[in-house]
């Protein structure tokens, strides 16, 4: 019985090492059994070596055990094997469960060992076996390359690596971390001295496929990524790093990882002339879950430099050169936009923003030139003017900031000299006539909605419209909610019917939409009334009108007029005007002037020669179905219904 | 014993009759009507994930992504963000239908409520989650 140093190159636990001879003059073998080797990340049962007295060996080994990953039933076979008191060496290996790949390795008991193998489109799939259980397995493709490791009693201390890709697959089992068909290179080289390993790394990713939830990333385009660093078993540093990404630019950057505690110690990232397009759409937008920049495309170029240390952003360098923003659904959109800064956490600084223009929800905006000041996570801009349409929008007080991970900000704002003919044209209303205009105290954003005090007046129909107790509430949901109140005074019934095709009336209404609730901008709810206003002015309503007004709410008064001698009128005068609907649950509750006797309301009471009176019968009607009503008189192919 | 069941049959149908005025789950609003075209517009994409196995129908009123492997990789991102938007369009709609009720604070019970219902209009073959595990109807 021999017995071997009970120390294996990788701290074997228990390396014991007896065999027995069976050799015969006829057989002219040696065969040898050995005991179980158990090291950390390693360990083989039921090992068998046989020595043929060409030089060859070939060792049968039960159960492999490789990083928890096991391997049964291997057979190695060596072409040249040497044993001796002082150590083994094996050339020209192979492995049966590993085909492609020719194993080399020598061991000086107690001392220094090394291993290499020459992969020659050796199958991905069988190397899963050296793979954590817990990182993506190799599904398709092949290596081909070298990798050599070394060590000695105390460990391994060098690992190379130098492997060619054709068409390799991964994947782990959620199917969230996977990739086909890469084609490229990857180096490795990594030594170790005094506990410390310094590495070097080049990744050159030709072509294929990764998904790594949220990223997909799709081989179309070379990436080259190269990487320097160290690894001390608690901290992994990247030293130095260099991504060169086609159609991207070119990022280098720093960081190091406490791994014990999940921790980025320190990060720097730089990169010089960037274009934004890919580099937002591949790399960042995968991770926006929802919010405004979900569905947005960037475009134009950025020069950034960003350090961070401490659990905190030290500094953050920003150029943006010609940005453009547009959001997909089109709900807003920003172009040629131009700044620099140089953002630190407590120093005051200030940024001069230029943008040529854009668009929020249809309404087109210009060019402008704003100043911020920055202060931490506080942005302000003191006084701002927005081109908007043929006016503009002056802010005041622009205050933007970060509260846990919601931005919020607020401002005051006043609106002048915008035509109702531009602002009615781009938000795709009838063209009306009349100006906007308006004074808001503060327009705020709570991280869930956009509230307005104050009131915005618009100039409409040579009256007045006061919008006022305005929020937005979930803007960029599914369903925006828009509550407010509405209140319009003396608005000319000539220009309204006119805008409206509705029949020609004279006359003044007063208008009060309150409690308004839009939801996805349909009505969902309100208290609206209509009433001819205060005061002396002529009153006329055309027979088209009462024939409109009547299909509305009923036929009745239509019917009235075919049948009776009003027909012979094309004006008639009335004394007021009035109709109401509460909107609820879908459902409008109507009333008129009055409130009527019975089931039936006055909308238009009669005064004048001749004198008519428009009788609304249903008290309650679909507002869907008022609203196509309404489409059907205003598209004038209304026909009136005689019964 | 004939009475005994008229009148837990009786108890059944009132107590039905009141859960069912209580909530309203078919609730109208144009917000809800929002949600709902948008949610049916997506499901003729997310069909052919949910008879993959690829998607499934959880149990807590929301649908999760249970085998990516199934779907080819190159559309992987957007099945994953599929279920991301769906599960938005969830939550909106569960909320909007508890305010739409005047009861915000229902909002869970009507999730609960449409998780069985989801689970119930299941198709065969599609994949359903019940007590942290996935079974095929």
């Amino acid at each position: 019985m021999l017995r071997l140093p009970d120390r294996y190159a990788i701290r074997a636990q228990a390396f014991l090492l007896f065999f027995s001879l069976s050799s015969s003059a006829a057989a002219a073998s040696i065969a040898l059994s050995i005991a179980d080797i158990a090291a950390p990340d390693f360990s083989a049962r039921g090992i068998a070596l046989s020595l043929p007295q060409d030089g060859s060996a070939e060792l049968r080994i039960d159960q492999l055990q490789v990083q928890g990953r096991e391997l049964r039933k291997a057979r190695l076979h060596c072409a040249r094997f040497e044993l001796s008191t002082a150590g083994m060496s094996c050339s020209g290996g192979s492995l049966d469960k590993l085909p492609g790949i020719a194993l080399e390795f020598g061991y000086r008991f107690g001392g220094a060992w090394q291993f290499s193998a020459q992969l020659r489109k050796a199958p991905a799939k069988a190397l899963a076996v050296f793979m954590p259980a817990d990182m993506p397995q190799f599904t398709q493709g092949s290596l081909h390359g070298a990798l050599h490791a070394g060590g000695d009693a105390a460990g391994t201390n060098s690992f190379d690596a130098d492997l060619r890709l054709a068409d390799v697959g991964f994947g782990d089992t959620t199917g969230l971390h996977a990739a086909e068909k890469l084609r490229g290179t990857a180096k490795l080289a990594a030594t170790r001295k005094a506990g410390v390993w310094n590495w070097q790394g080049d990744i050159d990713w030709q072509s294929g496929d990764l998904f790594w939830q949220p990223l997909y990333l799709t081989g179309a385009v070379e990436r080259k990524l190269s990487m320097a660093g160290s690894y001390d078993g608690a901290r992994l540093a990247v030293e130095r790093g260099e991504a060169a990404l086609a159609q991207i630019g070119r990022v280098q950057f720093a960081a190091q990882w406490d791994l014990r505690q999940s921790r980025l110690d320190h990060a720097t990232v730089h990169g010089d002339d960037l274009a934004l397009e890919r580099l937002f759409a591949d790399y960042a937008k995968p991770f926006f879950d929802g919010g405004a920049l979900a569905e947005a495309m960037l475009s134009g170029h950025a020069d950034v430099d960003w350090r961070y240390r401490d659990g905190a952003t030290q500094s953050l360098r920003l150029a943006l050169r010609e940005v453009g923003v547009a959001d997909a659904q089109q709900r807003f959109a920003l172009r040629g936009l131009n700044t620099a800064f140089d953002w630190r956490p407590n120093a005051a600084q200030h940024a001069d923003i230029v943008f040529a223009g854009g668009e929020m929800f249809g309404v087109p905006f210009g060019a402008a030139q704003w100043r911020m000041q920055m202060q931490g996570m506080q942005f302000g801009v003191a006084h701002a003017a927005l081109p908007l349409l043929d006016g503009k929008l002056e802010l005041n007080d622009f205050r933007l900031r970060r509260e846990g991970d919601d931005w919020r900000w607020q401002f005051g704002a006043a609106l002048s000299g915008i035509s109702m003919e531009r602002f009615s044209q781009s938000v795709g209303w009838p063209q009306m006539l009349g100006t906007l205009a308006g004074r808001i105290p503060r327009v705020s954003y709570d991280g869930a909605a956009i509230s307005a005090e104050g009131a915005l007046l618009f100039n409409l129909f040579d009256g007045t419209v006061v919008a006022s107790r305005l929020k937005l509430a979930d803007p960029f949901g599914r369903a925006p909610r828009l509550y407010g109140n509405l209140n319009m005074r003396e608005l000319d019934l000539d220009l309204l019917t006119r805008t409206f095709s509705f029949g020609s009336m004279q006359g003044r209404i007063d208008v009060d939409v309150n409690d308004l609730e839009l939801q996805n901008w349909q009505p969902a709810r309100f208290d609206a009334r209509i009433a001819s206003s205060d005061g002396d002015y002529p009153k006329k309503i055309s027979q088209k009108a009462v024939q409109n007004i009547s299909a509305l709410g009923g036929a009745g008064a239509a019917a009235a007029i075919q049948r009776s001698y009003l027909r012979f009128f094309e004006n008639f005068g009335y004394d007021r005007i009035g109709w109401r609907c509460k909107l609820r649950n879908g459902v409008c509750a109507m009333g008129g002037v009055d409130n009527g006797s019975g089931g039936a309301y006055a909308i238009v009471k009669g005064g004048g020669i001749p004198a008519i009176t428009v009788m609304g019968y249903n008290r309650a009607v679909s507002w869907n179905e008022l609203v196509s009503r309404l489409k059907r008189v205003t598209q004038g192919n209304m026909q009136a219904v005689v019964k | 014993m004939n009475a005994m069941m008229k009148i837990l049959v009786s108890l059944f149908v009132l107590l039905f009759a009141f859960n069912a005025g209580a909530v309203d789950l078919e609730v109208n609003t144009p917000g809800v009507n929002a949600i709902k075209q948008s949610m049916q517009a997506r499901h003729a994409q997310l069909a052919p994930h949910y008879a993959s196995g690829a998607v499934g129908i959880a149990s807590d009123g929301m649908v999760a992504l249970r085998d990516a492997g199934a779907v080819p990789l190159p559309q992987r991102q957007a099945v994953n963000g599929l279920v991301a938007a769906e599960n938005r369009d969830r939550n909106a709609l569960y909320a909007e239908i508890a305010n739409a009720n005047g009861h915000p604070e229902w909002e869970g019970e009507i999730r609960n409520t449409f998780a069985q219902r989801w689970m119930q209009r299941a198709q065969p073959g599609w994949w359903v989650q019940s007590g942290g595990g996935w079974s095929q109807k």
